[in-house]
């Protein structure tokens, strides 16, 4: 297909799916068309991102689109410079066709929390009700899922590309954290900020991830490429370990036991079952792992990340960019001088901060600080760096291959991560597994109507299974499965289920072959 | 840039030639009315310590240490009888902390490649992370670490192979992120100590020296500038945002403002001397918060913990430093009188003012939120770059005194140039270089090689003159001995045209206040030496051995040799006055005694 072609259907779709709120700012038809006939115009065969549509979740930073992150004190923001990844995508020939809507900053998982108005999920199973479509990265979902483009990127802090991709049906990857560059993401919680692809194939994202997965010097967090060719000899270790010529070899597959929590839907966990039953049809081996830290890494999540945010965000002041309340906005002289003309009017950017931010920004914040408050820091903020760390330890203690962060750079020490990975403290014999799969989120999405019901501890719950993964940087994917339960209503009203495989760090190839395979079985039963 | 070089590289160069603080001399020319034991136990501890050789093994700071530590243990005082005049200051104790914040000689900022800059035309030197543009992350300047590490080793710090940075959460319009990113939980250098002397301008009551321990120094960055425009506009200059700092943190030890102001200004000296900052306090190269506190002053072994204490904040002067205490010491103790209490708040002082100002209060007071900064890994020190920078340091101002009065042509003992360096605020240094250059003068160069000219005057200002000034009511400055008295005298003695005796004899008379010169004296006294003939001993030796065969018995069979200086002093005694010499009349007993 000529790229012209491409970008007047994803323009079409555009259209039709105007309402759906997927993008905060669009490129212009004539724009787009004038940059797809020039990549036609090239005769020679370009990568396979030349030409094609991909979508910018709107806190990655742009120089032709503002860059708002949802929110109202960055709604006239323009970056002078385009992010890493940005730079890396138009440099595989890709056209940018805009920027997708989110939840402010990041901060959500339902896609609701925007300056710009709440993203609709294309499948309508809730009749007159349009359901959640999940979020952060709510907007770059539906782009895909609805074929405004070829592919789009999101980021994920605690599930925010897995859980739309969940969500909206389709490939949401969240790589090993520090493979792609963070160099012009607006930091929400930047010790779990991952940029992250949604596709609606696993081969699509796989191209993408190939085109960003480079070291950049710009960004502290970014892989060197010592590390870079360390984890490849990890995974080169696993893969010569194998006996297996076929592709995909037969993996041990983990099954978490202690991801099963009561408020998992029956079409979830059902949809579970099929699916590892799949896997075990491949001639991959099913295994039950123990990750018992799993409640206490939600609780973890919500300590760091808030605190992570009421950092990042205290730059946002509308002193040199963003949205400045009229007026003055400074400590008005000494305290108590001015009387109790409120209390406010003390406080610099109380007025720009209070009308800048959006009510879960605010709610995190707030949250985030107290965390780290003097009183409060050793109980929460230092309790959940600790609660992180058990996290990642009983990660290791489940995978076949050991973390090439933790491992010396030696071989003998890569041997010993090799031998003592796998031995999980239940006692189990044997190896560790290679991947472990399970449900992306506990339920289906919900009506976006019922979610103003809910309080917001019950929303953090939704991100039990993703949340994990972010802790510890570990590489996972969302896969669409098709809905296995047809005994309830719900089970009825959707048609597919995420399924989210979770590997060792540096083990993104791996998660993907799994994926694929998982893919190609489901395309080969519907044929 | 280019100029701006220039006058730095020149400044560091005045710097190295200068021995002492100009300045602390200066001041000193305000002569000072105090009187100490300390030459006395000068003297008395040369009989118990071997002076240790001033090698290039011992560090010069080291021996300090060991010797201050010793003086500790003896239990002497560092207080005088001199007590103040304030009946207020008897009762009430102050004590300060210092922070002290330094600009790092640096071309880059701490996290962006930008250039760092001092008189630049305003946000000229601006990287998108200085300014907190969304998206943009820090980038560690590596090299801003040597200037750092620089500090903390002439601060003598103990330097840690792991540290972190941290962010330090407050709303400021200088503050662009937010934040200031410094390290709190995991500072680069901890552990180190400033000691300062007189000529440093330490407080009387601190004489002749005291040990600031220092708590940490931590690296950081610098916010941006501040131009008030009244009523309401604030103009900001981003191109400070983000110079490298240290953060020299000093335990709360210091009892005298005088003290604390020769703190900081003793540590601008050592940085400036191993390059680590460039400008100084006037130019905004250092400025100094302090912690003041007042207590009751605690009796002999009584224990009373610090007053509640007040922060004092931005101080860019020496004076300003002393004048802040000064003002705050007074108004805490004030309150206390009063029957009121010290709330813990930040107060700014003016120069030129009398009282210290409240500009925050406790219910004002910032938590700070110390999060470690996730987008910095820990920075790690090797080995390798701390030996390389110890071993290329500049030596610092003490050191330098050290060496140099360890080399010729003065080649004094450690201990000796310690007295020298430590007492009179420098002024018997001054005294001491003086005198050996007249002597340089007034002898050739092998007479004064063979005579250890040197060494010999440094005898005769810390221990002649010393034990005379000890055992007076005169003090240092009004005593009469000039340099070229004791010139004169010696170059005499050297010359052996007078005896050992007859020297100290002449001392002491223009000590007690002879007008004469020293060459009328002895002409008026008859004191040059006329050598006895060999006979003349031999007779007078003779005459003696005769006269007490048991103290000869006592030395030739039981072997006491120390009797024999007996009959050397019976010589002395007998000989003619100004004309017999200690050391032929000894050879001559020996020779006889076939010793």
């Amino acid at each position: 297909m000529s790229s012209l072609r491409h970008v007047q259907r994803c323009l079409a779709n555009a259209q039709a799916h105007h309402g759906l709120n997927a993008f905060i700012s669009l490129a212009d038809r004539s724009f787009l068309e004038a940059a797809a006939q020039k990549v036609d115009s090239i005769r020679e065969p370009g990568g396979p991102l030349n030409g094609k549509l991909i979508a910018v979740k709107d806190n990655i930073c742009t120089s032709d689109f503002p860059t708002t992150a949802a929110s109202y004190i960055l709604k006239n923001f323009n970056s002078s410079y385009d992010a890493t990844v940005v730079r890396r995508l138009r440099e595989s020939g890709a056209i940018i066709t805009g920027k997708t809507n989110l939840d402010e900053f990041g901060m959500g998982s339902h896609s609701t929390f925007s300056h710009f108005g709440s993203v609709k999920n294309p499948h309508n199973h809730h009749a007159q009700q349009p359901p959640s479509a999940g979020g952060s990265s709510g907007g770059s979902a539906v782009a895909v899922a609805t074929s405004q483009c070829w592919a789009s990127l999101g980021t994920d802090t605690g599930g925010s590309v897995r859980l739309p991709a969940a969500y909206t049906g389709t490939i949401g990857f969240k790589p090993s954290y520090g493979l792609l560059s963070r160099h012009g993401v607006l930091a929400y919680a930047n010790s779990l900020d991952t940029v992250g692809i949604l596709a609606r194939t696993v081969s699509t994202t796989r191209s993408v991830f190939a085109a960003l997965n480079a070291h950049d010097p710009k960004d502290p967090t970014s892989l060197p490429p010592s590390t870079r060719s360390r984890i490849a000899a990890t995974t080169t270790t696993t893969a010569s370990s194998s006996s297996s010529a076929q592709s995909p070899r037969s993996l041990r597959i983990g099954i978490p036991t202690h991801y099963n929590p009561t408020e998992l839907s029956p079409s979830i966990r059902t949809t579970w079952h099929a699916t590892l039953a799949r896997l075990h049809a491949l001639g991959h081996t099913l295994h039950a792992v123990s990750l018992p830290s799993t409640p206490a890494a939600l609780a973890a999540y919500y300590v760091l990340a808030p605190a992570e945010a009421s950092s990042n965000l205290a730059k946002y002041d509308g002193v040199r960019y963003g949205t400045r309340a009229a007026g003055p906005d400074a400590r008005g002289g000494a305290p108590g001088a001015e009387g109790q003309r409120g209390a406010e009017a003390e406080v610099l950017y109380a007025r720009t901060r209070g009308e800048g931010f959006g009510p879960e920004v605010k709610r995190r914040i707030v949250l985030g600080a107290y965390g780290l408050s003097k009183g409060a820091r050793g109980n929460y903020f230092l309790q959940a760096q600790r609660v992180r760390r058990r996290v990642q330890e009983e990660f290791d203690t489940v995978f076949r291959v050991g973390n090439p962060l933790r491992m010396g750079v030696g071989p003998g020490e890569l041997h010993g991560g090799l031998q003592t990975a796998g031995q999980g403290k239940d006692g189990r014999e044997g190896e560790g597994v290679d991947v472990l799969v399970c449900p992306t989120a506990p339920g289906l999405p919900p009506a976006l109507d019922t979610l103003r019901e809910r309080n917001p501890v019950d929303a953090y719950t939704n991100d039990v299974f993703t949340v994990p993964a972010s802790l510890v940087g570990l590489p996972a994917v969302s896969v669409p499965v098709p809905n296995a339960d047809n005994s309830s209503a719900e089970g009825e009203a959707f048609p597919f289920v995420g399924m989210q495989i979770i590997g060792q760090f540096g083990s993104d190839d791996l998660v993907l072959d799994v994926a694929q395979a998982l893919e190609e079985q489901i395309v080969n039963d519907r044929a | 840039m280019q100029s701006t070089t220039k006058l730095l590289h020149d400044s560091s160069e005045t710097h190295r030639a200068v021995f002492i603080c100009h300045s602390c001399l200066r001041t000193s020319a305000v002569r000072r009315n105090v009187r100490r034991s300390f030459f006395n136990s000068a003297i008395a501890r040369e009989e118990h310590i071997a002076p240790p050789e001033l090698g290039a093994t011992v560090p010069f700071r080291k021996l300090l240490k060991d010797e201050l530590k010793r003086q500790k243990l003896r239990g002497e005082s560092k207080k005088s009888k001199h007590a103040p005049a304030n009946r207020l200051l008897e009762k009430w104790e102050l004590t300060v902390g210092i922070e002290i914040h330094v600009e790092l000689n640096t071309a880059k900022k701490l996290f962006s490649t930008a250039a760092t800059s001092t008189n630049q035309p305003p946000n000229t030197h601006v990287a998108h992370f200085d300014a907190a543009i969304p998206g943009t992350q820090p980038q560690f300047q590596k090299e801003t670490l040597i200037p750092a590490l620089r500090a903390a080793l002439a601060l003598n710090c103990t330097i840690h192979r792991k540290s972190a940075f941290d962010r330090k959460h407050y709303f400021y319009q200088d503050q662009p992120a937010g934040y200031q990113i410094t390290q709190y939980y995991e500072p680069f250098a901890t552990s180190g100590s400033v000691v300062l002397y007189p000529h440093d301008g330490i407080a009387e009551l601190d004489h002749p020296s005291i040990t600031i321990p220092i708590k940490q120094v931590q690296m950081e960055q610098d916010t941006a500038k501040t131009l008030h425009q009244p009523p309401s506009t604030h103009l900001l200059d981003f191109n400070r945002v983000s110079h490298p700092l240290v953060e020299i943190i000093t335990e709360p030890v210091i009892h005298h403002p005088a003290t604390a102001a020769a703190c900081v200004r003793k540590i601008q000296s050592l940085l400036r001397a191993v390059d680590a900052c460039t400008l100084g306090m006037e130019l905004g190269g250092l400025r100094a918060d302090v912690n003041v506190s007042v207590r009751p002053r605690p009796q002999l072994g009584q224990e009373i913990a610090l007053g509640q204490r007040t922060e004092i904040k931005n101080l860019s002067s020496f004076k300003a430093v002393e004048g802040a205490i000064i003002a705050e010491r007074d108004r805490q103790i004030e309150v206390l009188e009063a029957g009121g209490s010290i709330d813990g708040e930040t107060r700014g002082w003016t120069l030129g003012g009398t009282q210290t100002t409240m500009l925050r209060g406790k219910e004002g007071e910032v938590d700070y939120r110390y999060m470690p900064d996730p987008d910095i890994p820990p920075l790690l020190i090797g080995n390798d770059l701390l030996h390389h920078l110890q071993m290329t340091m500049l030596n610092l101002p003490d050191d330098l005194v050290m060496s140099k009065l360890a080399s010729t042509p003065y080649g004094l003992s450690v201990l000796d140039a310690i007295v020298l360096v430590a007492t009179e605020d420098g002024d018997r240094l001054e005294y001491y270089m003086e005198l050996v250059t007249q002597l340089q003068g007034l002898l050739s160069a092998e007479e004064f090689t063979k005579a250890r000219a040197g060494k010999l005057a440094g005898n005769w200002v810390l221990h002649e003159l010393g034990s005379l000034l000890a055992t007076s009511d005169i003090s240092w400055h009004d005593q009469p001995v000039k340099e070229t008295h004791l010139a004169s005298i010696l170059v005499r003695l050297i010359r052996r045209e007078i005896t050992s005796k007859t020297s100290k004899q002449l001392l002491a008379m223009i000590f007690n206040g002879d007008p004469r010169p020293v060459e009328k004296i002895i002409e008026d006294e008859n004191l040059s030496l006329r050598p006895m003939s060999k006979e003349e001993y031999l007779s007078l030796a003779q005459n003696l051995i005769a006269e007490n065969g048991d103290m000869v018995r006592a030395i030739t069979e039981k072997n006491q040799k120390g009797k024999i200086m007996w009959f050397v002093g019976q010589m002395m005694r007998q000989g003619e006055e100004g004309r017999m010499e200690a050391d032929k009349a000894k050879k001559v007993l020996e020779e006889l005694m076939e010793l």
